[in-house]
């Protein structure tokens, strides 16, 4: 036999590959995002190794041996957290000093605040341009006029007692709906071309109010305002802070509406004078729309800001939500470190709400994008 | 004329820019003069005099902390000077944290590792959406109010030590010699620019790279390392020690001062890791592909292509970031930390009532401040804009 001369024909398989590395499931997952590269790794296992220590302790805290119920220190009996702290205080950290059997004013006020600021989304169409900015540019009046309860006949409340968590929400809206505008007119006089006396005001005014820390501002009007008034003129101290605060606002928003205007094309303008439109037509009707769609993400961002801000006021003593939190911490009855469950607390409820407007903001974003289609 | 009607001379765009203005300008000089008018008149009344003369009179009052010799027995000018010195020490140290924060946050969103990408978005969300007055009372009076006393203080190696009233660091005593060192940072500093600018030269003639980073890296830890043997260690350090119920000798660090920067630091390192991820996205995927086709490795394409593409979009929000922050470091007064605020607008208008004066001294500093800052970050902008064809 001749076999050896034909060994290339004999059939030799080569040894399997191995099987292609899985891509599709938990543990292909989990290699791709957790554990590619020996750096990835260790970082990954020092994550889970912290939050693994950490998280029981806090979850333990926060819930398993914490104190829920009752109504004084006593009833704290837990290693945990003293939520009863929160639950005793709850009122005054809500609705700050404001007496008990008249709360149900700051209610009516906070819901036609949710009403006036949802209008867009729910008055009918051909409403809505008109309605809505009568509706929001009433609702401090009526707010006011509320809380107050003279002109109804109603207990009169001193604005010493208006204070808590709601008193910042609807601060923060009174301000805002008459800085924007205010905003505005800043922005519109700060293009004008043919009016230099006039831009050179704005100019000066917006740097002001937003080259200045707004703790200033309010300081300003707490302690130099009276100065500025004729003698024997007292203006009520919450009245000086809004005016400080929608000031801040409107130095803000014109910045905001300038980026705004930029985006706004030529043709725009051109348009509205082909069409024989006066100046406030064009403004109005044409450029303010547009702008305010271009810069909702950042009217939003201000408006966020701004409620943030309004914790400032505890400097110059007004009662908002941090200052009531910070005299509870100090009554006697309630000695004995309750900082860290109060500022969670109302960290949290300040979180959810501008964590909220922030989600309305993106989804607004979204909508108002027409360019991706 | 040829319809034989001009119009009417008040329907002239001129005439009303200009009435409008007269009419504004009277609206603001009455105002003006009136609230002027008035000052005078109310400052008369409650015995409150004018003028900086006030600025050379004895404060009369201690201040908790200062970066300059500092008593009693000092003028209410040097209060300002502290406070200023302390203002912008709470700024800087803010900046640099919140910057370096920032960054690491920002592109760690860009991670491929989930829960990097993950914490990263956890941060931001969390921080940014928290007063941070909220946050710089929780640290004050939750946080460091919790730490142990002086005894049981908290100590890393027997040199560094945390406990209720502070961080004491151990401080570098200068003995003869340490000019050698000092220069040899100098030298370095230099040799650095020069180092750049020929490695530019060489790489615009022949186009090969030298590893700039790393040279520089070597020659400023190198040659003061080097002076520093060469003049025989002429550092010693200041440990602190406990002496009966407290610490003496080292750097001390007030709990105000922690409390305030670490809470200015995190709020704001939130945003400007907002604002690098923003400026990441903004650099076009094809930017990166068309990197990756010309052969780049993933370090160069961060370098050469994505970062400086996103320094553009980054390079004003930092800008007006910072200035924030700078503004939000009035803060301060709310825990008493003693900064330009808390020390002169507070305590130094107590005593003299002067307040229009004090007030736009301090208006003066934070509007100067501001714009240093602004002209830093332009300077900087510039360097980064998109040069554009004529």
């Amino acid at each position: 036999m001749t076999a050896n001369s034909v060994p290339s024909k004999i059939f030799t398989p080569k040894a399997a590959r191995p099987a292609p590395v899985k891509t599709t499931g938990a543990v292909a997952w989990m290699r791709q995002n957790l554990f590619n590269g020996w750096f990835n790794t260790i970082l990954t296992l020092a994550i889970v190794v912290g939050v693994g220590s950490v998280l029981p302790a806090m979850l333990d805290w926060v819930f398993l041996s914490a104190s829920f119920s009752g109504a004084a220190q006593a009833d704290c009996t837990g290693t945990g957290a003293c939520w009863v702290f929160i639950n005793a205080w709850s009122q005054q950290l809500f609705y700050g000093t404001y007496p008990a059997e008249e709360i149900w004013r700051i209610n009516i006020c906070v819901v036609l605040m949710a009403g006036v600021l949802s209008a867009p989304v729910w008055l009918p169409h051909h409403l809505r341009n008109r309605v809505d900015i009568a509706l929001l540019l009433l609702f401090p009046l009526v707010a006011v006029v509320i809380m107050d309860g003279r002109l109804l006949g109603l207990q009169y409340v001193s604005t010493d007692h208006w204070g808590g968590f709601t008193f910042n929400v609807m601060l923060a809206a009174v301000s805002m709906i008459l800085g924007m505008p205010l905003g505005f007119l800043w922005a519109l006089g700060r293009r004008s071309t043919s009016m230099p006396m006039i831009r050179s005001i704005c100019v000066v005014l917006i740097e002001f109010f937003r080259g200045v820390p707004i703790l200033a501002l309010f300081f300003m009007g707490s302690v130099m305002l009276p100065l500025f008034f004729p003698e024997g003129t007292t203006v009520d101290k919450l009245l000086r802070v809004w005016i400080v605060l929608v000031l801040f606002m409107a130095g803000y928003m014109a910045e905001v509406y300038r980026g705004g205007f930029q985006a706004i094309p030529k043709g725009q303008y051109e348009a509205a004078d082909s069409l024989g439109l006066s100046y406030w037509q064009t403004t109005l009707l044409v450029i303010l729309p547009q702008v305010i769609k271009v810069s909702m993400p950042n009217i939003l961002a201000t408006a966020v800001m701004l409620f943030k801000n309004t914790t400032f006021l505890l400097i110059i003593g007004v009662p908002e939500v941090l200052n009531t939190a910070q005299s509870a911490l100090n009554n006697s009855a309630w000695l004995g470190g309750y900082a860290s469950e109060a500022y969670l607390f109302v960290g949290f409820v300040f979180w959810c709400c501008c964590f909220g407007m922030s989600m309305v903001s993106n989804h607004i974003e979204r909508k108002l994008d027409t360019t991706r289609r | 004329m040829s319809n034989g009607k001009s119009p009417a001379f008040y329907n002239n765009p001129h005439v009303r820019a200009l009435v409008y203005q007269t009419l504004l300008l009277a609206g603001l000089g009455w105002f003006m003069f009136s609230i002027v008018s008035n000052t005078l008149a109310n400052m008369e009344a409650r015995g409150i005099r004018t003028g900086f003369d006030f600025l050379g009179n004895v404060a009369g009052f201690d201040i908790l902390m200062s970066l300059v010799p500092y008593d009693a027995s000092k003028t209410y000018f040097d209060t300002f000077i502290v406070g200023l010195l302390n203002t912008v020490l709470v700024s800087v140290i803010g900046i640099v944290f919140s910057t370096l924060l920032g960054f690491v946050m920002g592109v760690a969103n860009f991670s491929s590792n989930w829960l990097i990408r993950k914490l990263s978005v956890l941060y931001v969300e969390v921080f940014r959406n928290i007063p941070v007055l909220l946050q710089i009372f929780f640290w004050y009076f939750a946080v460091l109010a919790a730490l142990p006393n002086a005894r049981n203080s908290i100590s890393l190696g027997e040199a560094i030590f945390l406990n209720i009233r502070g961080l004491y660091l151990p401080k570098p005593v200068a003995e003869p010699g340490a000019g050698l060192v000092y220069g040899a940072i100098v030298v370095a500093l230099v040799g650095i620019v020069v180092l750049k600018v020929w490695a530019k030269r060489k790489q615009d003639r022949d186009g090969s790279q030298l590893p700039v980073l790393w040279m520089s890296l070597g020659m400023l830890v190198g040659l003061p390392l080097l002076a520093f043997m060469v003049a025989g260690a002429p550092f010693t350090l200041d440990f602190p020690t406990l002496r009966g119920f407290n610490f003496q000798g080292g750097i001390t660090v007030i709990p105000e001062l922690m409390a305030l920067s670490v809470a200015l630091s995190i709020y704001t390192g939130a945003f400007i890791a907002e604002a690098v991820r923003a400026g990441v996205q903004a650099v076009p995927h094809g930017q990166t592909e068309a990197a990756r086709s010309l052969g780049l490795r993933d370090g160069q394409i961060m370098k050469l292509i994505v970062v400086p593409q996103a320094m553009r979009v980054i390079v004003p929000l930092l800008n007006s970031e910072y200035q924030s922050l700078v503004k939000n470091s009035t803060l301060a007064t709310a825990i008493g930390y003693p900064d330009l605020f808390t020390v002169f607008v507070g305590t130094s208008l107590n005593q003299t009532g002067q307040a229009i004066e004090i007030v736009a001294m301090t208006l003066t500093v934070y509007f100067t401040v501001n714009m240093l800052i602004s002209l830093g970050m332009n300077l900087l902008n510039r360097k980064v804009a998109l040069v554009e064809r004529k």
